[in-house]
């Protein structure tokens, strides 16, 4: 017995240490799984608030574009305002072969001695065209009269080409695939890198979104035309719906173009306008595989794909100009032809911008997706909330009530065929997929549509096809599966909402057709910062957005606040907050969560002082008191909305603009938003900003002086992407965890 | 005939001492357990809740194997093996198919709430401290890791991996005071 106590007793000091060995490792490890739980939910919450700005900037885009369609439909022809705003619309002008020859003439274009950018012979070879990437790979600029060249070049090869690409993986040959780049060059370098650069071996497929956003849209374009002019069987583009004027003209490629070419950017950006409406819309690989940029819906048809003539559509956003059909009253499209507005007597006329009597109701043009707005339905008032929550569920939940159907115009029969190819584009272009069946339209980007696996299946079906591979929405391992495998997003711009924030990947595909994912993710910020270091820096970055957001909607915040306040304590409970915060921002995010980021001045009781929150938030400007708050507040809130109707406005792409125009587009955006900008205003605000008092206004440097952007930053990453602010990174150097 | 002997009982065979009875831990009810969240809290866990729900229609529902990784988010940290039994020991097979509703969620959160040793830092160093062989206050990194991958609860490589990033000083010691403070800081 002794024995085997003593045993025991050794038995029990060895397992006693194993014990406490074993304590504190599951100690360790509880710790560790606590850890990685709360960094995913951090992470979670931090892409939702990059993806719903995000989106809801699409959706004000096109709320944009609406507007001013809607101004262009209801104005007395001969008004300046109109004018302002019309060369947008002027998409097809009637201009014969020859003219647009000289207007796009290069020859004329002398390359200066000094310059040190690399040089093209026509026609192109693979020496020159990897020649390229090596030069932008050293920060060269290729010089503009080889860019209009390549262009030219690029124009008449489109030219050619199906709407449809139809090609085949024969020979064991695999072809590389790749999702959106937007203008972040690094990326395009690293899948080089990683995969070798196009040739008859070695096929590519871009995706779109080849621009906006990031700093090197020009860039990237030149290599891919660049390659696709040496090897036009083996390099193939889709058409993105950032390959559009209108939707370049906010998301940073017409700034680019015309800050990178002040001589002769126009000229390129109108040729480019040209050649993005010459792409081609969708490739099938091995009559099994489409790949196109954003998705399909219930009517995708690529019959009726293969038939249009996909140029018309120069934007995606608007039907194309139907010449022969100017009905009685009831013209489709409003397409500005100086002519037409003469001639056509019948055309009724509304009201000038000065004294606006709308067709429909004001708030009715916001809520409309592009198809609604077009056919002018007349008094058809969506609610401004349900339309909104829609959006927001549709975001967040997927609900899964049924849109009402877009009501189509059936004037005539061809009219209706614009109206279904023009959805057909629309479509392709801009939707996306969502986890339950049926099809709605896509409220929160405000155009294309969300569809589900049953529309999938069904598709796959009609048309023997077994794999979708689609682009368009950031994916944070860069790709993902989805409707049981038969759809692919693949997105290959990595640390797209910010650094670290997400991989990119590139696809390869073989003759068995069986998608193989190569991932990345573009080092050169990344690299000295840890998995940790880099969440966090991404989470800040978000909710430094988020802080932005709210501060830009603090009337309507104080407003939601005091409707809660009914004591005028200025205080509300946590709970309050968070309900009035959601009510006013439609984010759907979970702000509860959050609070702990948002809110550092709340009370022992855990009541907050939503003024002093406000002094928290509060961004500093200059010298603008004298400026009314609430007029700076909306300056703030519609900067790239601001920043757009300036870029519009001028017309020469100068960078300046004159105060009279000015003043117009003040009141174009007091119509849009729905308030009153008295012309006092307007005029003390044109007095702090024409310093000099010489009669015009630069662009950059009034959304400058009134912080509408962050200052520009210094760092290789000047990019501007949340509503025209630029991640500001010299502001996170003085964070001691980086 | 032999009359039949009457068995004796017989001598009880040595006994040993009676093992100590394994104790017994009891199945998991949730209806046994009281509610005392305040209804704050409880908005605060439906916030989080909702961000976890990955049904299409939004039904407020979420799988068995997301459970774990929603209550550790909210502030505690259970083992495995307590979240296993809070979810009655569900197979393998019913972590990615069985559903909870925030009702049967709250449940088992209180009741991980209600638990003790939660584990402090002086825990977590002396815990730690088993393994400073030279009472330095540093331990060899390679030895943690592989008591972290093999011991325990193990962790998979990629997750010592990550915890273990940018820790061990050139020599592969870790000063461990800094190491529990730095997992300690969520």
């Amino acid at each position: 017995m002794g024995c085997g106590v003593s045993k025991s007793d050794q038995f029990h000091k060895h397992s006693g240490k194993a014990v406490t060995t074993i304590r504190a490792a599951v100690l360790i490890q509880r710790w560790y799984r606590q850890y990685v739980a709360r960094a995913e939910m951090r992470r979670r919450y931090t892409w939702h608030i990059f993806q719903s700005i995000e989106y809801s900037g699409e959706q004000a885009q096109i709320k944009l574009y609406n507007f001013l369609g809607y101004l262009m439909d209801n104005f007395t022809p001969a008004s300046n305002e109109r004018n302002l705003i019309s060369h947008i619309f002027r998409e097809n002008e009637v201009c014969r072969d020859a003219e647009w020859e000289r207007y796009f003439c290069y020859k004329n274009i002398e390359v200066p001695e000094i310059y040190s950018g690399p040089h093209l012979f026509f026609p192109l070879t693979v020496e020159q065209a990897v020649g390229l990437v090596e030069a932008f790979r050293n920060k060269k600029q290729l010089h503009s009269r080889y860019v209009l060249q390549l262009l030219a070049e690029t124009w008449k090869l489109f030219r050619m080409m199906p709407n449809i690409n139809r090609i085949s993986t024969c020979q064991s040959k695999e072809i590389t695939i790749c999702g959106d780049l937007h203008g972040q060059l690094e990326d395009l370098l690293l899948i080089f890198y990683k995969n070798g650069m196009p040739s008859l071996e070695k096929p590519y497929l871009f995706n779109g979104d080849f621009v906006d956003r990031g700093k090197d849209s020009i860039e990237i374009l030149i290599i891919l035309f660049a390659f696709l002019l040496v090897y036009p069987s083996e390099v193939y583009l889709n058409r993105g719906n950032h390959e559009d004027h209108i939707v370049n003209l906010r998301y940073g490629f017409t700034k680019e173009v015309l800050t990178k070419y002040k001589m002769h950017g126009k000229r390129i950006l109108k040729l480019l306008q040209k050649i993005f409406s010459w792409l081609p819309l969708a490739t099938v690989i091995d009559q099994k595989v489409l790949v196109l940029h954003g998705g399909i819906s219930d009517t995708t048809d690529l019959g009726v794909l293969t038939r249009v003539d996909r140029h018309n559509y120069v934007s995606a956003l608007r039907p194309p100009k139907k010449r022969h059909i100017i009905s009685t009253g009831t013209s489709i499209d409003s397409d500005v032809d100086e002519d037409v507005w003469g001639t056509n007597k019948s055309f009724q006329r509304r009201a000038s911008l000065i004294y606006p009597q709308p067709l429909g109701t004001r708030g009715s043009f916001h809520n409309r997706s592009l198809q609604d707005f077009s056919d002018r339905i007349r008094g058809k008032e969506e609610d401004d909330l349900e339309a909104r929550k829609r959006r927001q569920s549709v975001f967040i939940n997927r609900s899964t009530e049924k849109e009402t159907t877009l009501t189509v115009s059936t004037d005539s029969e061809s009219s209706d065929n614009v109206r279904d190819e023009w959805k057909q584009i629309l479509d392709l272009l801009w939707s996306d997929p969502m986890s339950q069946d049926g099809c709605v339209p896509n409220e929160v980007r405000g155009g294309g549509c969300y569809w589900g696996p049953d529309v999938t299946e069904d598709f796959l079906n009609r048309h023997n096809l077994q794999l979708i591979i689609r682009s368009h929405e950031c994916k944070q391992e860069g790709y993902e599966f989805c409707h049981n495998r038969k759809v692919l997003t693949l997105f290959s711009a990595s640390n797209y909402y910010d650094v670290g924030s997400n991989r990119g990947a590139y696809v390869k595909l073989g003759p068995d057709l069986v998608p193989y994912m190569i991932q990345y993710q573009a080092t050169s910020m990344t690299r000295e910062l840890t998995v940790r270091q880099s969440a966090g820096r991404t989470e800040r970055s978000a909710l430094k957005v988020l802080r932005e957001q709210l501060f830009a909607h603090k009337s309507d915040l104080i407003c939601a606040f005091k409707k809660l306040d009914s004591n005028n304590t200025g205080l509300v409970s946590l709970n309050d907050w968070a309900t009035a915060v959601e009510s006013v921002m439609h984010l759907g995010l979970p702000w509860r969560m959050m609070r702990g980021q948002l809110v550092t001045c709340k009370s022992s009781d855990g009541t907050v002082d939503f003024n002093e929150w406000f002094n928290e938030l509060a961004i500093k400007r200059p010298n603008t008191d004298h400026i009314d708050q609430s007029l700076l507040e909306t300056l703030y809130r519609h900067r790239s909305t601001l920043e757009t109707i300036f870029r519009i406005v001028d017309t020469d792409n100068s960078g300046f603009i004159t105060i009279e125009d000015f003043r117009q587009t003040w009141k174009l955006l007091s119509v849009y938003l729905k308030m009153e900008i008295t012309d006092e205003a307007i005029s003390d605000l044109s007095v702090t900003i024409d310093r000099n008092q010489d009669g015009s206004i630069d662009i950059d440097e009034f959304m400058e002086a009134f912080r509408l952007t962050d200052k520009k930053s210094r760092l290789e990453r000047g990019r501007s992407m949340f509503m025209g602010t630029a991640t500001d990174l010299t502001k996170l150097d003085e964070d001691p965890n980086i | 005939m032999a009359p039949k002997k009457k068995e004796e009982p017989k001598p009880a065979a040595p006994v040993a001492p009676p093992e100590p009875e394994r104790p017994k831990t009891p199945e998991f009810d949730p209806t046994s357990v009281t509610l005392e969240f305040t209804p704050e809290q409880i908005e605060d866990f439906k916030d989080s809740f909702q961000l976890f729900d990955r049904t299409p229609a939004n039904e407020m529902k979420i799988t068995y194997a997301q459970c774990g990784d929603l209550i550790r988010a909210l502030g505690q940290n259970p083992t495995n093996a307590e979240i296993i039994h809070v979810l009655g020991k569900p197979k393998p097979e019913d972590m990615q198919t069985k559903m909870l509703d925030f009702d049967q969620f709250l449940s088992i959160h209180q009741h991980i709430c209600k638990a003790k040793n939660r584990g402090t830092y002086e825990d977590f160093v002396e815990g730690l401290r088993v393994f400073d062989k030279e009472g330095n206050g540093s331990v060899m990194g390679a030895e943690l890791r592989h008591v972290l991958a093999t011991l325990g609860e193990k962790m998979r490589e990629d997750e010592v991996e990550q915890l273990m990033q940018n820790q061990e000083d050139p020599n592969g010691c870790i000063n461990y005071e800094a190491f529990v403070k730095y997992i300690m800081a969520s």
